[in-house]
């Protein structure tokens, strides 16, 4: 039997250490904790993957350790698959998503999006023995891309939407959908121009070829942060605009895929 | 602490999809069940053979069925015949995977099975007339069902949640794949998941209580 005295002060307590964490916000809480977490995938060269010493590193990887440094905090990188993004954030072992995560208008309704800090075009990737020179080439093949992702499901709905004799299989991971590839379990994927090149540049798959663009709207990704996290949110906003206008996005983008980089907005309407 | 908002509406209009893939769960396990069952007797029998060709391959099936994960057998049924140009689509990939699986235990279950019958009662059927071949099929395989079909009953549970892993060989027919798709687009995970859970359950539980109703009618004496 529990006295009634010490179940009344066990509320108590219980009460105040609640009222106390309702009243920090995440950023709060990142802030005193001293440590960034972030969820970044790291099979998605050259935005993260892992160096030859098996060390986490690419854009996604320098620009949570730029977060993390402008926070005054360390960084770490918790790996996450696609799929698994947001269930890391929202059960609490990452704080922010730093995955190149497309912000489409579904995904907002789970999830809370900065502005872009990336933006991809899509390109079709096959073997050189297919005689796929185009997009359109794809209709009656057999393709495949990473589960949910924003070319998997333009890429999907262009099959259907063809229903020429093709067909679409998902992967959970974007090394699997290579491994497929390789193999022939598929004849092409659609992917980001920087994947496409990574992946050819590693030597590891003979016969990959890029072979045009695919047709998709620029594919603008964002960072993610619980939803509810305004002043978060506020705070990654104000990240990427300073990435942007001190020229690190530049610099950044130089480092790991080389050329130009995008534009991050987008003509004749505001954010 | 979990920060989230369930969102119950939009998640439940997806669930005729979510159970138009658990049919496809359903009829995976059951399918698997019967390949796993006929290959099962035979490997049993192969295993006591005494022909050390006949039983050093069912031991080697039923070790491997029974000590790697099944998801690696699914793998390799996929990826690992693809290496060498054997291509089986993600359905058959998972459908002989857990077939494979549930061979290997549905041998053991029913080599114990076989030894639990008296092996006076195939001397005194012997006996009486019949071959060896007429006494197994007379004699022993209805015994050994009887005494395995609680264990089969179990493993076809297993098989049900084991076909679950498909969606690493890109099957989305099925309900976990069903469920996948819907969380990658949406990201509502908790929503889709706890469907996905209650509705697995009442799989397993429809096939314990109607393996329970087939046992209560078939083995009455």
């Amino acid at each position: 039997m529990i006295k009634p005295t010490a179940l009344v002060a066990g509320m108590a307590i219980a009460l105040t250490s609640f009222g106390s964490t309702a009243q920090a916000d995440k950023l709060d809480d990142i802030i005193a904790s001293g440590t960034l977490k972030c969820a970044v995938t790291l099979d998605f060269p050259p935005m993260g993957f892992r160096d030859e010493s098996n060390q986490p590193a690419g854009f996604d990887v320098d620009t949570c350790r730029d977060l993390a440094a402008a926070l005054g905090v360390e960084a770490e990188i918790v790996e996450t698959p696609f799929p698994d993004r947001i269930p890391a954030l929202v059960s609490g072992r990452a704080d922010v998503g730093v995955a190149s995560t497309s912000d489409t208008l579904e995904r907002a309704k789970t999830i809370g999006f900065s502005i872009p800090y990336f933006a991809f075009q899509m390109v079709v990737l096959t073997r050189e023995d297919t005689g796929i020179d185009a997009y359109e080439d794809l209709a009656d093949k057999r393709v495949g891309s990473v589960a949910g992702t924003y070319e998997a499901i333009a890429l999907e709905d262009d099959i259907d939407e063809w229903d020429a004799g093709g067909s679409f299989r998902p992967y959970q991971t974007q090394a699997d959908v290579f491994l497929a590839l390789s193999q022939g379990q598929i004849d092409a994927t659609v992917v980001t121009n920087t994947v496409a090149q990574a992946t050819i540049d590693t030597g590891n798959f003979d016969g990959f070829v890029v072979q045009g663009d695919a047709p998709y709207i620029t594919d603008y990704v964002s960072l993610i942060a619980p939803r509810m996290e305004q002043g978060l949110i506020n705070y990654l906003n104000l990240f990427v605009n300073q990435q942007v206008r001190t020229g690190r996005y530049e610099e950044l983008f130089e480092k790991w895929v080389g050329g130009e980089a995008p534009k991050l907005s987008v003509n004749g309407v505001y954010y | 602490m979990l920060d989230y908002t369930f969102h119950w509406r939009p998640a439940l209009r997806a669930l005729p999809e979510m159970l138009s893939g658990a049919l496809v769960t359903l009829e995976i396990a059951v399918l698997s069940m019967i390949l796993g069952t006929i290959a099962g007797v035979l490997l049993a029998l192969a295993r006591q053979s005494g022909n050390r060709l006949l039983s050093g391959f069912a031991t080697g099936w039923i070790e491997l069925a029974r000590n790697t994960p099944a998801l690696l057998q699914v793998y390799m049924a996929y990826f690992g015949l693809g290496s060498i140009g054997i291509f089986l689509d993600s359905y058959l990939s998972v459908l002989l995977g857990i077939a494979f699986n549930n061979a290997g235990y549905l041998a053991e279950t029913f080599r114990g099975a076989m030894r639990a019958i008296p092996h006076t009662q195939v001397r005194a059927a012997r006996s009486l007339g019949m071959g060896s071949a007429k006494a197994f099929r007379l004699i022993v395989l209805p015994q050994m069902f009887r005494i395995a079909f609680y264990p089969m009953t179990n493993q076809m549970v297993w098989a049900i949640l084991m076909t679950s892993i498909g969606v690493i060989v890109g099957l989305d027919t099925d309900l976990t794949g069903v469920t996948q798709e819907l969380n990658v687009r949406t990201f509502r995970t908790f929503e889709y998941f706890a469907i996905a859970a209650v509705l697995y359950y009442l799989i397993a539980k429809l096939v314990t209580v109607s393996a329970r109703l087939m046992a209560w009618r078939l083995f009455r004496y």
